[in-house]
């Protein structure tokens, strides 16, 4: 059912994408869940985006916290104020956190929605909703009937099937779209033609080269030239493409245990493990780590993979505010001292919390400063899925952790993806010997799924020398100099444009909102023809009134290629109406 | 001059067909919509053309705090008044 709904302008990573649908549901389930276990704890669904959420007033749990004022710098005082009475000492002091998350506010832009658009986009869907009943009741079409299933339970869920063939069909030429080459700077789609108002595509048999603002390929490693792929395809030859065996049984190579090793060094841990599969390794290694009777506190914009591993481990689920310190810290304080209701109110056995460092589809960035310092005031684990900011972000391409600068032995479960940054696939997880050999022996992934194959895990360790310039060159360097720059100059121009844009300065997804379903097809189909492949999300993986178009910045990128980029995006957002911002606009020219 | 206008009319359209979403729709879908916005914009219009001022009048009648003139119009708006205030 994903794939029908992928929001990824197919450009690549369709299974990434296609989760992205499951990840809202899953969210929705996931925040069910919590509110049962939750035993009326103050209000944890609220679904509103984090910053939004930073100004509305949370329910004081104790008399401590009573004196917060409205938004999260005053909650840093509170924590000063709470600070000297309780036995454990912060150890950064509250002072430099309240410096900190004024720094994180200043550099992430968010802007409320202008209210009338607000009521259109809601005008315009439930107009989609009501053409599209009539639409199913005059004409059902042949692909819609399911035969010979008397007495079976119906294959799919009546709203999913409804939305996915009378909303989301309609603009369905914008996603999924084929590609026919290495996603690089530029990447090739293969045209195609819908004659029945996208119920079926036709091939035209030509082609176009479109810049590529949709792939997560970071720091550009994804080439089919150059040492990367050139290795890569010597190790396919000597070593075949596939290993057919689970990593205790016969799977492990000399490769898998260097890349093991270069991964532990690259993070500055003691070990480090890898799986072939990212989605894989936080689905499969969570229900290893936690277990029922466990308490995981989950950002509520977590990544599918995330909220299934959640799910499978059985541990009780409390979600909140996305990147919401203050939030955390009430939810935090509430179960220390109130222990686990279940179990009349016992201490939980293990308190994890869950975040991941870039946000794939808000763009913003994981305050991890204070969540460590959160941690270690309370005494709880912290777990961080690093998938898109490993390699991208970080002046030595670490990560968050690098681009904070915290000690990586302070964060006890670190989790990243090679799917991104590194061109190739899997994924890690790293952290003290004692946790990497636990999860050696108890870990499904590791013990049953078929181990990396060569050529990918070459990929990986080739890719990640370079960024640690063991090869001699500094390429990995300038890669990195080359993203953060690109990054800061696209979206300052954005900004300077008046289209609003989400999340943190230095954070390479830049989601550009334009609100209404319409827009997003629009936009897709606007820039293909002027050769830019983007890719558009809308409900359900974001919510309704969330419409956006999502730009993923690479390396890869020249000046020249983005410069081109933002002056049709402004030459169509002036067309298309996307100017929504009410800021005031910087004057002067961006220098690059 | 004359293109010129209908680009204006051409994207002024557009916008309109994004901001309702009718953008997505297919053409039958389109005409359904458009002569429904159409059909209403024209009753609305014509209502207000043919009954606007005559309610209009005898609703400033009924606020007015003047004595009421005699006999100023054919169509008894004692009556009407009388009705408003039993209302
Ligand atoms: C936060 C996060 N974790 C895990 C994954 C899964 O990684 P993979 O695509 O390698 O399966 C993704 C995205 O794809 C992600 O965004």
């Amino acid at each position: 059912m994903g794939n029908l709904y992928g929001d990824n302008g197919g450009v690549v990573q369709e299974h990434q994408q296609n989760s992205d649908f499951v990840n809202y549901c899953n969210k929705m389930q996931g925040n069910l869940v919590a509110d049962m276990s939750n035993c009326g704890s103050g209000d944890l669904r609220a679904r509103k985006n984090g910053f939004k959420a930073n100004e509305t007033e949370a329910k004081p749990v104790n008399g401590c916290l009573k004196n917060c004022s409205t938004n999260s710098t005053t909650c840093q005082q509170a924590k000063g104020k709470v600070c000297p009475n309780s036995s454990q000492a912060l150890l950064t002091p509250a002072k430099k956190l309240k410096e900190l998350a004024e720094e994180h506010t200043t550099k992430t832009s968010f802007e409320e929605v202008p209210l009338h658009t607000a009521c259109l986009t809601y005008l315009g869907f439930y107009l989609l909703m009501i053409l599209g009943y009539i639409n199913q009741l005059l004409f059902v079409p042949k692909v819609a009937k399911e035969e010979n299933r008397d007495g079976y339970v119906t294959l799919y869920d009546a709203f999913e099937s409804f939305y996915s063939r009378y909303v989301y069909r309609r603009v369905r030429d914008c996603w999924n779209r084929p590609i026919c080459s290495v996603p690089g700077d530029e990447v090739t789609l293969k045209d195609r033609v819908t004659k029945d108002y996208g119920w079926s595509f036709q091939f035209t048999g030509t082609e176009t080269r479109c810049l590529n603002l949709g792939s997560y390929n970071y720091l550009g490693f994804a080439d089919a030239k150059g040492p990367c792929a050139e290795k890569s395809e010597k190790t396919a030859r000597e070593m075949g493409l596939a290993m057919t065996s689970s990593r205790v049984e016969l799977g492990t190579t000399q490769l898998h245990l260097d890349l093991e090793q270069l991964t532990a060094r690259y993070l500055g841990v003691e070990d480090a493990i890898v799986f072939g599969m990212g989605f894989a390794t936080n689905a499969l290694n969570l229900p290893s780590l936690i277990s029922p009777g466990c308490l995981v506190l989950s950002d509520e914009k977590n990544h599918a993979s995330i909220i299934l591993g959640l799910r499978l481990s059985g541990a009780t689920t409390k979600v909140f505010k996305h990147n919401n310190m203050r939030d955390l810290e009430r939810v935090l304080r509430h179960n220390v001292v109130h222990g686990n209701p279940k179990a009349g109110g016992k201490p939980w056995k293990k308190i994890l919390i869950l975040v991941e460092g870039v946000f794939s589809m808000e763009g913003s960035i994981v305050r991890l400063p204070e969540i460590i310092a959160l941690k270690k005031k309370y005494k709880a684990y912290l777990y961080l899925d690093e998938a898109h900011s490993i390699g991208a972000m970080g002046p030595n391409g670490g990560g968050a952790v690098d681009y904070f600068g915290v000690d990586p032995n302070d964060v006890d479960i670190l989790m990243g993806t090679f799917t991104k940054s590194f061109g190739s696939a899997g994924g890690y997880i790293a952290g003290s010997k004692r946790l990497i050999d636990y999860l050696r022996t108890n870990s499904h992934a590791h013990c049953y799924a078929s181990s990396m194959s060569p050529p990918i895990a070459q990929q990986i360790y080739t890719s990640m020398s370079m960024i640690m310039g063991l090869d001699g060159t500094d390429t990995g360097r300038q890669k990195i100099n080359q993203l953060a720059r690109n990054t800061r100059y696209f979206r300052r121009r954005l900004a300077q444009m008046g289209v609003i844009t989400y999340g943190h300065e230095d954070s390479p997804v830049v989601p550009m909102l334009v609100y209404l379903f319409s827009k997003i097809g629009a936009v897709v189909r606007t820039l293909t023809t002027r050769h830019i492949a983007v890719v558009g999300v809308g409900f359900p993986a974001t919510p309704i009134m969330e419409g956006r178009i999502r730009y993923c910045l690479s390396a890869a990128h020249t000046k020249e290629q983005l410069d081109y980029a933002l002056d049709v995006i402004d030459e169509i957002s002036d067309t298309l109406g996307l100017k929504y911002s009410r800021k005031p606009r910087e004057p002067n020219p961006i220098e690059y | 001059m004359l293109k010129f206008l209908k680009n204006i009319l051409l994207s002024l359209y557009m916008q309109y067909e994004l901001v309702t979403c009718i953008y997505m729709f297919e053409p039958w879908e389109k005409k359904l919509i458009n002569s429904f916005v159409i059909l209403t914009l024209g009753l609305v219009l014509f209502s207000s053309f043919v009954y606007l001022p005559s309610y209009f009048e005898t609703f400033l009648q009924f606020v007015s705090p003047l004595p009421q003139k005699e006999g100023s119009a054919s169509y008894t708006p004692i009556l009407q008044t009388q009705k408003m205030s039993m209302s």
